[in-house]
């Protein structure tokens, strides 16, 4: 029972309630960082470090804090792992971090966290935070992966830094901010028909 | 306990918290952050100058650069240059012999547009350097501009200008102050 439950809160983030296609929350660094499929498994790996790392604690002290400061409380926590995922990302990956710039300390206002922090974590123990943690960060994770793996072919010509085609000469939009609103809204609604035809 | 301190008591514990744990991470990474950096410098160092064997590292006026030797003699002069991009700052170094020729350009950081002004530093498959950037090989840094000497990358006028004007205005400032 425990062991299915605990599953559960892993796989809502995978589909059900994909923070990207679902729930459509942190579009902010989705759109801009999607550029290449690297910078997408950078930030996703970043954001879902910082999330595991805030619902832990925030749920650990969920029962201390007074519900009139807690959004300060929940801020402090995050921008703690966000400084300490761009610290070390600095220092152990410089090229991922040059190419992700500000947008590694803009996790801080990336609404998935904070969300999850008031949503699930402020009211639920530990073990289960963590999993809703993980669930929405790997969630997060793919969906930036295929968002930028389109961009990258379609906008640059190449797939993982390695060239596709030679004769095609790739449309630079993909790569700017218009693909980005394009490739989103066009997989969204391309998820919302097949989910509603299968639904009937 | 009124409840305004015991607010401020429970916010004020978490932060300091925060504070320490932050502290230690800092000090931790600093070193492993710092040491890349300055050995990209030099192997960048080397390559803009290759006729030199070794640098002395120099300030004038708030210009960093370095003196590039060959034996006892100056050969030329590495100039740290710092130019405004698309999107943040494009720190830079550009070596430039005693009579202002430019013999070679190295990008350290810059933050700007990926597929577009990133191409400022981009290696095309088979080659050793930047084809951007080889343009500036054997121009005058006094005079150097876009358009005329340097052809701009499609879609990136901004990074591209903004590269060569900092050059220009940097070691053209150093040089004549140099002179003085």
């Amino acid at each position: 029972m425990a062991k299915t439950k605990l599953l559960g809160e892993f796989v809502k983030g995978l589909w059900r309630e994909n923070p990207t296609f679902r729930i459509v929350l942190g579009l902010c660094p989705t759109l801009a960082v999607s550029t290449s499929i690297v910078n997408g498994i950078g930030m996703g790996v970043a954001a879902t470090f910082v999330l595991v790392g805030s619902n832990i604690f925030v749920s650990l002290v969920r029962n201390i804090v007074p519900e009139k400061v807690r959004i300060p409380c929940f801020i402090v926590v995050i921008a703690t792992f966000v400084t300490i995922a761009d610290l070390f990302m600095k220092a152990y990956a410089p090229l991922l971090s040059r190419s992700l710039g500000m947008f590694v300390p803009l996790i801080v206002v990336n609404c998935i966290v904070l969300g999850r922090a008031e949503a699930f974590s402020s009211k639920e123990p530990p073990l289960k935070s963590i999993f809703d943690a993980l669930g929405m960060g790997i969630g997060f994770t793919w969906a930036l992966i295929v968002i930028s793996a389109i961009r990258e072919a379609l906008g640059n010509g190449t797939m993982l830094g390695f060239s596709l085609s030679k004769t095609f000469e790739p449309p630079l939009f993909m790569i700017l901010a218009p693909g980005a609103l394009l490739t989103i809204g066009i997989l969204i609604a391309a998820i919302n028909y097949f989910t509603h035809k299968r639904q009937g | 306990m009124s409840q305004l301190t015991k607010f401020g008591l429970i916010l004020g514990v978490i932060c300091l918290t925060a504070t320490l744990v932050l502290a230690v991470t800092y000090e931790v990474t600093k070193p492993k952050i710092e040491e890349p950096l300055k050995k990209e410098e030099q192997s960048a160092l080397k390559s803009i100058m290759p006729s030199a064997d070794s640098f002395s590292e120099k300030t004038l006026d708030e210009i960093g650069y370095f003196e590039a030797l060959k034996g006892k003699t100056v050969v030329g002069y590495c100039v740290r240059v710092v130019g405004s991009g698309y999107s943040g700052y494009i720190r830079m170094i550009a070596g430039v012999d005693l009579n202002g020729i430019i013999q070679g350009v190295a990008i350290l950081e810059h933050s700007e547009t990926p597929g577009l002004g990133a191409k400022i530093n981009e290696i095309r498959p088979g080659e050793s350097e930047p084809w951007f950037l080889r343009q500036f090989k054997g121009k005058n840094a006094g005079i150097i501009a876009v358009k005329r000497d340097i052809d701009a990358i499609t879609g990136a006028t901004i990074s591209s200008k903004a590269v060569t004007d900092a050059i220009r205005k940097t070691v053209d400032e150093l040089l004549s102050k140099l002179k003085r």
